[in-house]
């Protein structure tokens, strides 16, 4: 098809388009090649610290081998209280704003300072806890943990929970009225069970997200370098005695971190994964 | 007929007697389930307004102290008890706008990718791998960034960077200063991985949402794939593109673990951008616990409210703009 | 040229009415099937366009009409699973084989979609954006051309104060005559409107019909339409579809007025569609 028209502007066309799909190739590597150059170097360094003791002993002084016992129950601890705090606010709240007040004005102010909190820096609300459980209780605390965790909690569930409810079909609603079921039985027998394996979703997120965090935790729970189930002193946690250990000097120390974030991270991506299936099965 | 009636009265009335018994009890837990959820709204509302009026309370004495000044002043040296917030504020930006600069043009070309390019039955696979990205919490991102980032952007990158530019005028002095692996740039970069993710993400949904019979037209002039991405879908899908992007600057803006890690924890203020320096949420990190008197964790909050302020506007931005998107119907 | 000897007509398909004096053909389509993943949508299909007529495909729903045109400009090449096999010769090759270009073809076969389709820029870049892929040109000619391109497509008076103004701000007939404008300005040679009037109201309806009546002196058109008084009032050839087989194909007239196939018969009296 020679014509007129095959010359050195088309020629030039033609070259962008190659090089700007080379480029695009190209992100995409980049982007996939830190993935897996992370995930790579996780598991390069925190493998080989991975035994029995890490589950068994707790975090031992500078200098000495041991584990991360202490830290793995308090997590654990503080990401239960926070979920069993946050998961219910959420859920009410964005019960309200899916079924009751959906189109309302409240509802409207409500979505967008929870988009808000949803992405608020979370060291901020670190600082937010300081000031009203950690300063005037006038010590830390594992509960100034949770809370602040739940802080972080609650958004992510109101979100989903909001979402996941709207997908709910209105025919299911007015199936359930037109027998007389009032509108709290409705919405906890019916939109509920409907929506159920989304806002589970939700929750999953939600864990995932608080088990990486750190900042929160710096000035509530601080740390601790021994074993406590106590919620009312400080209270040691994963993420920030890797914090600890990772900026030391100290060769054990340092090991323990790069297992506890390989324990993190495989924590974190199994959750999402897991998140991630239940509602792909649905649809 | 009138014996009947008078039965049948009997017997409904104890019916309904139960049933209105009944229907008593529903009304009162249906209000109360109602009231729960109201509750539980209110209870976001305050824990948003808790947070400002928090964190202005406790910045109250530093600003008594400094005025609003304290914005611009560099020194934050706990002896002579005068803190300024110009250094943790200008890594702030600096680390944020370098992020930017790497993220976006990525983040638009694997969006490009995913939507033009790649084979059908590998965009999901791909697409999470990507979301994988920003699911990796951002201590990891530290660590990793300290252990193995920073070390190897001090031996290539940045000697490199420093050769490449010295005696060029003007960018000599931005990529000056010896090679420490840390400092604004690498913290920059590491940020824009983070922030990577988010920019793809929304971009892809915004360029799936672009009518077929659009790019059909274009394709139909005999345009490449390039030009129908650059000359049709951009422009069409512009603010949803933009909203994205201040989503991504919202994150980076308040990072804190990845950033401290490689930050250098400097207070100063340095044109080079391999320079060590701090950011807000990084000062704070490092400072807050060893924070000695009043006025230096008040100076500490203070910057806490700088930074929910300023992602507080950021985020406003983004929402809003999203928003408009979906009045639009995309 | 004889059409009824080049090749064994499709079953159903009569053309040997057609008087060729005169007529010459820009695209010859032989024996064109086409695929969307497993499931076949034209079944050898044989037909000629001829060079500055207007060729109008009708048929009901789901019979092939749109999909036949689409062909004609690779347009399925963007969907992977959509497939053709066969000949579509334009120019001495067939339009259908891998080693064609299919930008510059794209550029000889232009098209019109359904939904006017104007590009997010102003009235004037619209226009100039097709000028611009294939030729550098000064400032002063771009707007001659653009100027000519929105004479022929009878937007000029319209628009001509308001170059700079978006496209979409244009009424849904002035942007659809805006995307003949931007078509018409690329110089091709055959022109494809798939079904161009009808998301728009009579009176802009009118003003295409009357459009698409002079381009063809200096283009070769093919609509698809489901009107088929349209049809009637704007071809010079029509081709009836049915279930993906070209049923029958004919002068205009004849095929209003005394069609041969029965099921011809059937549709034109809207029997069913």
């Amino acid at each position: 098809m020679a014509t007129g028209r095959v010359n050195a502007l088309y020629a030039r066309r033609r070259l962008r388009n190659t090089m700007a799909q080379g480029f695009a190739y190209a992100a995409t590597a980049f982007g996939l090649g830190w993935l897996v150059l992370i995930l790579a170097v996780l598991l390069f360094h925190g493998f080989g610290g991975l035994s029995l003791a890490v589950v068994t002993q707790n975090t031992p002084p500078p200098g000495s081998e041991g584990g991360l016992l202490n830290a793995i129950v308090g997590s654990i601890a503080m990401t239960a209280l926070a979920v069993a705090i946050g998961t219910p606010i959420g859920i009410l709240a964005g019960t309200y704003m899916a079924e009751y007040g959906r189109h309302g004005k409240l509802a409207t102010i409500v979505r967008f300072i929870n988009d808000i909190l949803l992405s608020a820096p979370s060291i901020v609300i670190g600082l937010f806890i300081y000031e009203v459980m950690v300063a005037p209780m006038g010590h830390f605390s594992g509960y100034a943990g949770a809370v602040a965790l739940a802080v972080i909690v609650i958004p992510v569930v109101v979100r989903t929970t909001e979402d996941m409810l709207r997908l709910v079909p209105d025919t299911l609603r007015e199936a359930a009225a037109s027998i007389g079921l009032p509108r709290s039985h409705m919405i906890v027998r019916i939109a509920y069970r409907a929506a159920r394996a989304g806002i589970v979703t939700g929750i999953l997120l939600a864990i995932a997200r608080i088990s990486g965090e750190t900042a929160p935790l710096l000035f509530t729970a601080l740390n601790n370098q021994f074993f406590t189930v106590d919620m009312n002193a400080p209270m040691p946690s994963l993420p920030v005695v890797i914090f600890q250990f990772a900026l030391s000097p100290y060769e054990e120390w340092q090991r323990l971190a790069w297992t506890g974030a390989l324990l993190i991270t495989i924590t974190v991506l199994a959750l999402s994964i897991f998140a991630r299936s239940l509602t792909a099965r649905r649809t | 007929m009138s014996d009947v009636a008078l039965n049948g009265t009997n017997m409904m009335a104890g019916a309904a007697a139960t049933r209105a018994s009944v229907l008593t009890r529903l009304r009162t837990t249906d209000t109360a389930f109602r009231n729960l959820t109201r509750l539980a709204v209110f209870a976001v509302l305050a824990l948003l307004s808790g947070v400002i009026l928090a964190l202005i309370i406790g910045s109250v004495p530093a600003f008594k102290a400094f005025g609003f000044g304290f914005v611009f002043f560099v020194i934050d040296t706990p002896t002579t008890e005068k803190f300024g917030a110009l250094a943790p504020i200008y890594g702030t930006l600096v680390t944020s706008f370098i992020a930017l600069v790497i993220a976006v043009p990525v983040g638009l070309m694997i969006a490009f990718f995913l939507t033009e390019l790649c084979p059908l039955w590998l965009r999901r696979p791909i697409a999470i791998a990507i979301e994988l990205l920003a699911g990796i919490p951002s201590i990891i991102y530290g660590i990793w960034g300290l252990f193995v980032f920073a070390p190897f952007v001090q031996q290539y990158i940045q000697p490199f960077l420093i050769d490449t530019f010295d005696g060029v005028p003007g960018l000599q002095n931005l990529f000056a200063g010896p090679p420490y692996g840390i400092g604004l740039l690498t913290a920059g970069f590491i940020l824009a991985i983070m922030v990577l993710p988010f920019v793809t993400a929304i971009s892809r949904d915004v360029f799936e949402a672009v009518p077929a019979v659009l790019k059909e037209a274009t394709y139909g002039l005999g345009c490449t794939t390039w030009e129908v991405f650059k000359h049709v879908v951009l422009p069409y899908t512009r603010v949803g593109v933009i909203g994205g992007v201040m989503l991504g600057l919202g994150r980076a803006l308040g990072e804190t673990m990845a950033v401290t890690f490689v930050i250098g924890n400097a207070h100063s203020v340095s044109a080079s951008i391999l320079a060590p320096g701090t950011t807000i949420s990084a000062s704070i990190a490092n400072e807050f616990t060893e924070a000695v008197g009043d006025l230096y964790t008040s100076s500490l909050i203070a910057l806490g409210l700088i930074l929910f302020v300023i992602t507080f506007i950021v985020l406003a931005a983004a929402r809003y703009l999203l928003l408009r998107l979906q009045k639009q119907g995309l | 040229m004889n059409i009824a000897s080049s090749s064994a007509p499709a079953p159903g398909a009569s053309q040997a009415g057609i008087d060729t004096a005169g007529l010459s053909e820009k695209v010859s389509i032989r024996d064109l099937e086409f695929f969307y993943g497993d499931s076949r949508a034209l079944k050898g299909i044989d037909l000629s366009l001829y060079a500055n007529k207007t060729t109008a495909f009708i048929g009901p729903s789901g019979c092939g009409k749109s999909t036949l045109l689409r062909v004609l400009n690779r347009m399925y090449d963007l969907y992977p699973g959509q497939r053709a096999t066969g000949e579509v010769m334009f120019d001495g090759e067939n339009l259908l084989d891998s080693s064609v270009d299919i930008n510059l073809l794209r550029a000889r076969i232009g098209m019109v979609f359904q939904k006017p389709t104007p590009f997010p820029m102003s009235i004037h870049e619209n226009v100039a954006f097709g000028i611009r892929l294939y030729e550098k040109l000064p400032r002063a000619e771009i707007d001659a051309r653009v100027e000519h391109a929105l004479r022929r497509a009878a937007l000029w008076d319209e628009v001509k104060d308001k170059l700079g103004a978006s496209g979409l701000g244009l009424s849904g007939g002035q942007q659809q005559r805006l995307c003949i404008a931007r078509t018409v300005a690329v110089k091709p040679e055959v022109i494809l409107f798939d079904e161009p009037c009808s998301a728009l109201d009579p009176i802009s309806t009118a003003k295409i019909e009357e459009l698409i009546d002079e381009l063809k002196q200096d283009y070769t058109i093919v609509i698809v339409t489901h009107n088929m008084q349209q049809a009637a009032r704007v071809s010079d050839f029509t081709a009836f579809m049915y279930l993906g087989e070209l049923i029958e194909f004919d002068v205009t007239e004849k095929i209003f007025t005394a069609p041969t196939d029965k099921r011809t018969q059937a549709y034109i009296t809207g029997r069913f569609g």
